[in-house]
């Protein structure tokens, strides 16, 4: 007579496989999360390729974030800046006639932040571009990508690291960058 | 252990606090006074101070950085009536910053005696040594109505229930000259640059702001005003603002 320890645990089968169901579950739900509905990158309502147009067609980060160097935000294009090379390029792409469904209802078009700083964070670009950093310092390899994913984790380490390392004056005073 | 010592008596050695790049300080003419709080609604509507209602004014939880106080002297009929612009005074050796827990509250480069909202556990014990009575703290999450919301200032946070705060001699102002006189590639801010929003509110020009450490500047001609005198002197606090006593001539 031979004891196997399976027929025991016959019991236990179906929690079992609920339990691995569910685990399996979790797993996928977090990778879809974090892959459609993430944060770091988010999909953005119309499939914008930074790939394309900084990459392939080299346009200079500040010609469509015009205010970077200038002011606190950088800025996000307005539709009419990008009507302004869309009435003529690429207006067959379904993506670019949404740009321009967008233009003729007067709406702005919905993109959905990336690098965003809590509230109560006080952060210009002006001050940064102004002392010499490039844009990819930040925000990575931007011309490779076809999605924005943000590339650093825009904590306070991150933020103090860098201030260290670059012997910003005051650059490690609370008030320099709180508010 | 030992260094942690160190930097405590380095922090509160004399002289210490002299070595500023700024020292912002605020005079007030207290003969211009005229008490109309013009300054209190000013610091409320640049600092996104809340309204704290009926019931919580009731329980002394106003929230005003800076506030008018009254001194009645004499009997009637020669009664005189004496206003004091009251606000956080800053002062070089404050009470409040050895008193955090968590230095949530210190003294910048600028000589300004700061709080950090975020780093803030609100013991409260602040509120406590500070014998100004200028720190608040918000026992509630405020919410503003529609559509006070939209008056919010941008550049200064909505602080949160479980914080302490109090007057910041308007940083977010003085960010802001800093930020300008980069771009001109000076490296300091000219005098007259920075007023915080009750100095720029006041009527009767009662208050001046500006940086101590220029002997040339408007504020360190008034801080040599023989009419000069700070609150609570003798206990040492050296506070930056400089009240002008008022000189009654009726006798």
């Amino acid at each position: 007579m031979s004891i196997s320890v399976l027929e025991a645990l016959a019991h236990f089968k179906k929690p079992v496989l609920v339990l691995f169901a569910g685990l399996a579950g979790f797993v996928g739900g977090i990778w879809v999360n974090g892959t459609y509905f993430g944060d770091a990158s988010p999909v953005q309502p119309i499939e914008f390729s930074h790939r394309i147009h900084a990459g392939e067609n080299e346009i200079p980060c500040q010609y469509c974030h015009v205010y970077a160097a200038r002011t606190p935000v950088a800025g996000v294009p307005s539709v009419e800046k990008c009507m302004g090379c869309h009435r003529s390029v690429a207006i067959d792409k379904p993506e670019i006639i949404k740009v321009a469904q967008y233009y003729a209802d007067h709406e702005p078009i919905p993109w959905i932040k990336v690098y965003d700083v809590p509230d109560f964070v006080h952060f210009t670009h002006k001050r940064h571009i102004q002392a010499g950093l490039e844009c990819r310092e930040c925000h990575g390899p931007v011309a490779t990508m076809d999605r924005i994913t943000r590339q650093q984790p825009l904590r306070m380490p991150w933020c103090v690291d860098c201030h260290t390392k670059k012997e910003v004056v005051n650059g490690r005073d609370c008030w320099t960058c709180h508010k | 252990m030992s260094t942690v010592l160190e930097k405590f008596k380095k922090y509160r050695k004399p002289g210490y606090y002299d070595k500023f790049d700024y020292h912002w300080t605020m005079s007030i003419d207290l003969d211009r006074c005229t008490g109309c709080e013009a300054c209190v609604v000013a610091c409320q509507a640049e600092n996104n101070l809340p309204i704290v209602g009926e019931q919580q004014f009731a329980m002394r939880r106003e929230m005003k950085w800076i506030r008018i106080e009254r001194y009645w002297e004499g009997e009637y009929p020669n009664i005189k009536l004496q206003f004091i612009p009251m606000l956080c005074q800053q002062c070089d050796q404050a009470p409040c910053e050895i008193a955090c827990p968590v230095f949530a509250t210190y003294h910048n480069q600028d000589g300004l005696n700061t709080q950090v909202y975020n780093r803030c556990i609100g013991t409260r014990t602040c509120a406590v040594y500070c014998p100004y009575e200028v720190r608040f703290f918000n026992w509630f999450t405020y919410e503003w109505d529609e559509p006070l919301e939209q008056q919010l200032n941008p550049d200064v946070t909505v602080r949160e229930k479980g914080v302490m705060e109090k007057c910041t001699f308007c940083i977010q102002r003085i960010r802001q000259a800093k930020d300008a006189a980069k771009d001109d590639g000076r490296r300091r801010v000219r005098d007259g640059e920075v007023t915080p929003a009750c100095v720029q509110s006041c009527p009767t020009e009662a208050m001046v702001f500006g940086d101590l450490n220029d002997p040339d500047s408007r504020v360190s001609k008034m801080a040599r005003n023989p009419r000069g005198y700070h609150v609570l002197e003798e206990l040492n606090t050296t506070p930056s603002i400089v009240y002008l006593k008022r000189v009654h001539t009726d006798g």
